[in-house]
C-alpha cells in the first residue's frame, strides 16, 4: 500500500515492521520520522518481551491426572467396527448389496407399517379366523390324544382298577409313600451344611 | 511407555489423533505432551494462579480427550485445543469477575469518546508490594501489565505473541472476526505500552 503524504505509520503498518514486511515507502519514511521510529521500537521491545517470557509446565504428574479421568474406546470394538465397515465398502458390489438390504428392510418395514393401518378390518378377520382354526386344532388333538390313550395295553388295568375301591386306595396310598419317600430322600440330599468352615488366612 | 520418541516426532497431530481414535493410550499421552505447557503457559497468565491454571488445564484436556471423536481434521488440532482452554478460563473469569477494566476503554467502544469515556488511568490499580517487588524486572512488569489487560486482550496477545499463533488462527480460536482480533491487538500493546512507560524512564 503507498503512503499518504504527510501520515505516520498506523498499527497495521507496526505489525509489518515486526515481521519485516513492511512496504518500501513506509520504511523511507521509518528512517526519517523520529517519533515513528521510536514507537515502532517500543512495540518491538514489547513484542520481544513477550515472546521471552519463562515457559512455565504444570506440576509432574499431569499426564497421568488426566489420563486418569479420560475413558480410551476399547480398540477390539472399534477395530471389529472397521472390519465391518471396510467389507461393507471393499467393493462397489457389496456396497450395493449393503445398500439394497439396507433399503428392502426399510421399505418392508414401511410397507407393513402402512398396509396395516390401511387394512384394519382384513387384519381383525384374519385374527377371528386364527382363532377358530386354534380352537378347532386344540380340539382335535384332545381327541387324537384320548383315543390314542385307550387303545394302549395298560389302559384296561388301569380301567379295573378304577372300578374297585379298595385296590384304587391301596394304590394311591402306595404312590404317595413312594412319592414322600422321595421327597425326603431329596431334602436330605440338597440340604446346606450348618457347621461354620474355616477360611485360611483368617 | 512402550513407544519411543522419534516415532511419534515424525507424526502431525493429525495422525496422532488418529491413533488415539483408535485406542492406543500412548498417542493420548503424545497429544497431552505436545500441549500441556503452551495450554498451561495460556491458562496461568490468564488467571494469574498456578493451582487454578492447573485444574482448568487438567479440564481442557479432560474434555478434548473425551470428545476427540468430534475433533474435526481439517482444523489445526491446536486451534481446537486452545479454544477449550480458552473457554475455560473465559468461563472462569466471568464468573469471578476480576478487576479486568481496560486501560484503553471498553472493547466494544466505536468512538474515541466512548473509548475516553470508559478508560482507565495507569496507576487507577492499586499495586501490592509483591506486585512492586515483581515489577522490578521487565519479565514481572509485563507478566503484571499483560494481568491488567482484559481477558480478550490477554488471549489475543498471549496466543499472538507467545504462542507466535497468526491473525487468522485466532480469530478461529477466538470465535472473533479477523479485525476485532487485530484491533484487540493493537488496544493490548498500546495499553502495555503504557503500562510498562514507567521502565524507560
Amino acid at each position: 500500500m503507498t503512503r499518504p503524504p504527510g501520515t505516520h505509520l498506523s498499527p497495521e503498518e507496526i505489525d509489518s515492521w515486526l515481521s519485516g514486511t513492511l512496504a518500501q515507502d513506509w520504511q523511507q519514511h521509518l528512517d526519517q520520522c523520529q517519533a515513528c521510529l521510536e514507537r515502532a521500537r517500543t512495540e518491538r521491545e514489547i513484542v520481544d518481551g513477550i515472546a521471552a517470557l519463562p515457559l512455565i509446565s504444570p506440576a509432574a504428574g499431569f499426564s497421568d491426572r488426566v489420563m486418569a479421568a479420560v475413558a480410551i474406546p476399547d480398540p477390539f470394538a472399534i477395530r471389529s467396527l472397521q472390519a465391518t465397515q471396510r467389507r461393507l465398502f471393499a467393493t462397489r458390489k457389496s456396497m450395493a448389496l449393503a445398500a439394497s438390504l439396507t433399503l428392502l428392510l426399510l421399505g418392508s418395514m414401511a410397507g407393513s407399517i402402512a398396509w396395516s393401518l390401511t387394512h384394519q378390518e382384513t387384519l381383525a378377520n384374519i385374527g377371528t379366523w386364527l382363532q377358530s382354526q386354534g380352537g378347532q386344532v386344540a380340539w382335535l388333538s384332545l381327541r387324537g390324544l384320548a383315543s390314542n390313550l385307550i387303545e394302549q395295553p395298560w389302559y384296561g388295568g388301569i380301567r379295573s382298577l378304577l372300578d374297585n375301591p379298595m385296590q384304587l386306595a391301596l394304590g394311591s396310598a402306595l404312590a404317595s409313600s413312594v412319592y414322600l419317600g422321595g421327597l425326603l430322600i431329596l431334602r436330605r440330599l440338597l440340604a446346606l451344611p450348618t457347621q461354620q468352615v474355616a477360611h485360611a488366612g483368617m | 511407555m512402550a513407544s519411543s520418541r522419534p516415532e511419534w516426532d515424525g507424526l502431525s497431530d493429525q495422525q496422532v489423533v488418529l491413533l488415539a481414535r483408535s485406542g492406543k493410550e500412548t498417542a493420548y499421552r503424545e497429544l497431552i505432551r505436545r500441549y500441556e505447557r503452551p495450554v498451561f503457559a495460556l491458562l496461568f497468565r490468564m488467571v494469574r494462579d498456578r493451582e487454578l491454571a492447573e485444574d482448568l488445564a487438567q479440564e481442557t484436556f479432560v474434555k478434548a480427550l473425551n470428545a476427540i471423536e468430534s475433533y474435526r481434521p481439517e482444523f489445526k488440532f491446536s486451534s481446537w485445543i486452545f479454544k477449550i482452554g480458552n473457554n475455560a478460563a473465559i468461563d472462569h473469569l466471568r464468573r469471578r469477575e476480576l478487576d479486568t477494566l481496560s486501560l484503553d476503554g471498553s472493547p466494544h467502544a466505536e468512538t474515541p469518546e466512548a473509548m475516553q469515556a470508559t478508560a482507565l488511568q495507569i496507576g487507577a490499580r492499586q499495586e501490592s508490594p509483591l506486585d512492586t517487588v515483581e515489577a522490578k524486572e521487565l519479565g514481572g512488569a509485563i507478566e503484571a501489565a499483560i494481568g491488567s489487560l482484559r481477558p480478550e486482550y490477554r488471549s489475543c496477545i498471549l496466543l499472538r505473541h507467545v504462542e507466535g499463533r497468526p491473525y487468522e488462527e485466532i480469530a478461529e480460536i477466538l470465535n472473533l472476526p479477523l479485525g476485532t482480533v487485530k484491533t484487540y491487538i493493537h488496544r493490548a500493546r498500546n495499553e502495555l505500552r503504557q503500562a510498562l512507560a514507567h521502565l524507560k524512564e
